[in-house]
């Protein structure tokens, strides 16, 4: 089992350097300009503060509020879209492409399959976000004295970090759906609907109060990527809520995936029936 | 039931309401090389995917020694080496890598080095990536994956596809000598001549459903039986005009027939007609094959 969960980091390992170093550069440009951003903008208050950004719970007045706007906004998103396209990767692309074929004709579980795959996954998710939030920790520590903020590159790391909950799932969602719909493609078109939707979902339940019954479906909501989430830190009420969606997730996956057809391209619903005549 | 290393009863499996395979009563016995015949679509990989727990049985059972291969199946994977029909393989990994990494998954007691000296036999190149190697190469390292753990029972989905007839050869010694060692072989092909050459018996599928299972010489004896006979003078065109027999050639002072039915018949009319001689011609098992499937001489309702 060890063996098997080392040669799936290694598979992911070019996408855990790509993905960290490209998704690395994210906050490192965003954090390494705003010295020169707020030097710009030190007398466009009024524009910094627009009711617009404040109504979406925005502010580019602070450091803490340009972050919330730009970096912790947009890498969870950017990460998600990865989980999604290696979560409906790991099940639904290896039996697409065949490789799953001889995986399962091993003397393994099913379930043990789905939790390596899934274990791997979120290692991957967390050095990703490790290698991005350290570059963002790293630049903030480099232009001390030249940022005025209570933010702490400690802390802007762990803020960071803290999106590997909502990655993971996302995650394990794409690997259910791999799991329940015929191919990949199916499975990534309803993950990323489903991301797009708790991204748009999470922000409109902010500007749009009839809607906030509804702001618990989304996932986003979960992930506070706000100047005051910044501040103080993500919840643990939050973040408990998005281990145990990536649980349950990871538990209909394992369902589905011990009851699945490999090779077929099936729905659960299309599973085959005896005609009348041939079971007569 | 556990005198058989495979064993499945009533074993259909539906794609919806596609037909794969209907109603397989299937056993082969230990030791002996079992090949699976039929066209394309016929059911063969669905029959192997559902003994290795790849896909599930719409109705009946599949046993592999005696064990369950659904509730059963790890453990009775254990023993089984298997070569899909369609071989995909992770691209980046070095061909070594992978077969040290499959022989400790497989959880085999065979020799770690076994699988050298395979890729030696099949002139295989370990230290090249997956996804450097041509059809055949990987073709190659499937049956090395199968072979590798020395184990109980090889299920091989058309193992000598893609290889060339020098490497068809070695693998089907690699089967013969498995079978030596008290493996036993079950596997799906094309190439009837091998099926020919290392199985004891066959089992013909045929829309789904399993039409004959016979020892292979029993097969080639009982099905048809073809025979030129030689006499003093030519005998009249409707000399042999009986049900079952058929007139394949007239050629000098001799008739070619092919015997189904009335074999008595013929031997007495060819006894009053003057015979001097008769010559049995081996009938191959791509010639059964073909008048099952309606293609050959004559046809076959089965």
């Amino acid at each position: 089992m060890l063996r098997l969960l080392l040669q799936e980091l290694r598979f992911r390992r070019g996408a855990i350097i790509g993905w960290g170093l490209g998704l690395c550069f994210f906050p490192v440009v965003y954090v390494g300009l705003y010295p020169t951003f707020a030097d710009q903008m030190a007398g466009f208050q009024e524009i910094l503060e627009l009711p617009i950004y404040q109504a979406m719970g925005m502010t580019m007045a602070s450091f803490e509020g340009y972050m919330a706007s730009t970096v912790t906004n947009l890498v969870p998103l950017i990460l998600c879209i990865y989980a999604v396209l290696n979560g409906t990767g790991t099940l639904a692309g290896e039996e697409d492409s065949g490789r799953l074929e001889m995986i399962v004709a091993l003397p393994i579980p099913r379930w043990q399959i789905v939790a390596v795959k899934a274990f791997a996954l979120g290692v991957a998710l967390l050095l990703i976000l490790a290698i991005t939030a350290s570059g963002a920790a790293i630049t903030l520590a480099t232009l001390e004295g030249q940022v005025e903020t209570q933010v702490t590159p400690v802390g802007l790391f762990l803020n960071l970090l803290a999106a590997w909950p909502l990655a993971m799932a996302f995650a394990m969602i794409s690997l259910f759906l791999g799991a329940f719909s015929p191919n990949r493609r199916t499975a990534s078109m309803i993950a990323t609907v489903v991301v797009i939707a708790s991204y748009l979902g999470s922000n409109l339940t902010g500007l749009i109060t009839s809607l906030e019954p509804f702001e618990n479906f989304f996932l986003f909501r979960f992930y506070e990527a706000t100047a005051e989430g910044l501040e103080r830190g993500q919840q643990a009420g939050n973040t408990l809520v998005l281990l145990a969606a990536a649980l349950v997730a990871f538990g209909v996956a394992v369902f589905f995936f011990q009851r699945r057809n490999l090779t077929v391209g099936a729905w659960p619903w299309q599973r085959g029936r005896l005609p009348r005549e041939a079971s007569s | 039931m556990t005198d058989y290393v495979i064993e499945t009863h009533g074993l259909s499996v539906y794609y919806g309401r596609h037909r794969g395979i209907l109603d397989v009563d299937l056993r082969v016995e230990r030791g002996e090389v079992f090949g699976f015949l039929g066209p394309n679509g016929a059911g063969k990989t669905t029959t192997q995917r559902v003994l290795m727990d790849i896909i599930r049985p719409t109705a009946g059972q599949a046993r592999m020694f005696g064990l369950d291969c659904q509730k059963d199946g790890v453990a009775a994977r254990e023993r089984v080496g298997y070569l899909p029909g369609e071989l995909s393989l992770h691209e980046s990994m070095r061909v070594s890598r992978f077969f040290e990494m499959y022989r400790s998954l497989q959880r085999g007691n065979a020799d770690p080095r076994h699988w050298r000296t395979l890729s030696e036999r099949l002139e295989l190149d370990t230290e090249r990536r997956l996804g450097q190697l041509s059809r055949g190469n990987k073709q190659k390292v499937g049956v090395v994956t199968a072979f590798m753990n020395k184990p109980d029972l090889l299920i091989l989905d058309e193992p000598t596809t893609g290889l060339d007839p020098l490497v068809q050869q070695t693998v089907m010694e690699l089967v013969r000598e498995a079978s030596q060692a008290g493996a036993t072989v079950f596997f799906s092909s094309h190439i009837l001549p091998e099926v020919q050459a290392v199985c004891d018996r066959v089992g013909i599928i045929r829309e789904g459903q399993l039409v004959a299972t016979e020892r292979v010489e029993d097969l080639i004896r009982q099905h048809f039986k073809r025979v030129r006979l030689s006499f003093a003078t030519m005998p009249p065109d409707d000399a042999f005009a009986l049900d079952g027999v058929t007139v394949l050639a007239r050629d000098g002072q001799s008739v070619t027939l092919e015997i189904r039915q009335h074999l008595a018949g013929v031997m007495e009319t060819a006894s009053g007609l003057g015979i001097t001689d008769i010559e049995t011609i081996p009938v191959s098992l791509e010639e059964i094959f073909m008048a099952y499937y309606g293609r050959g001489n004559g046809g076959h309702n089965a």
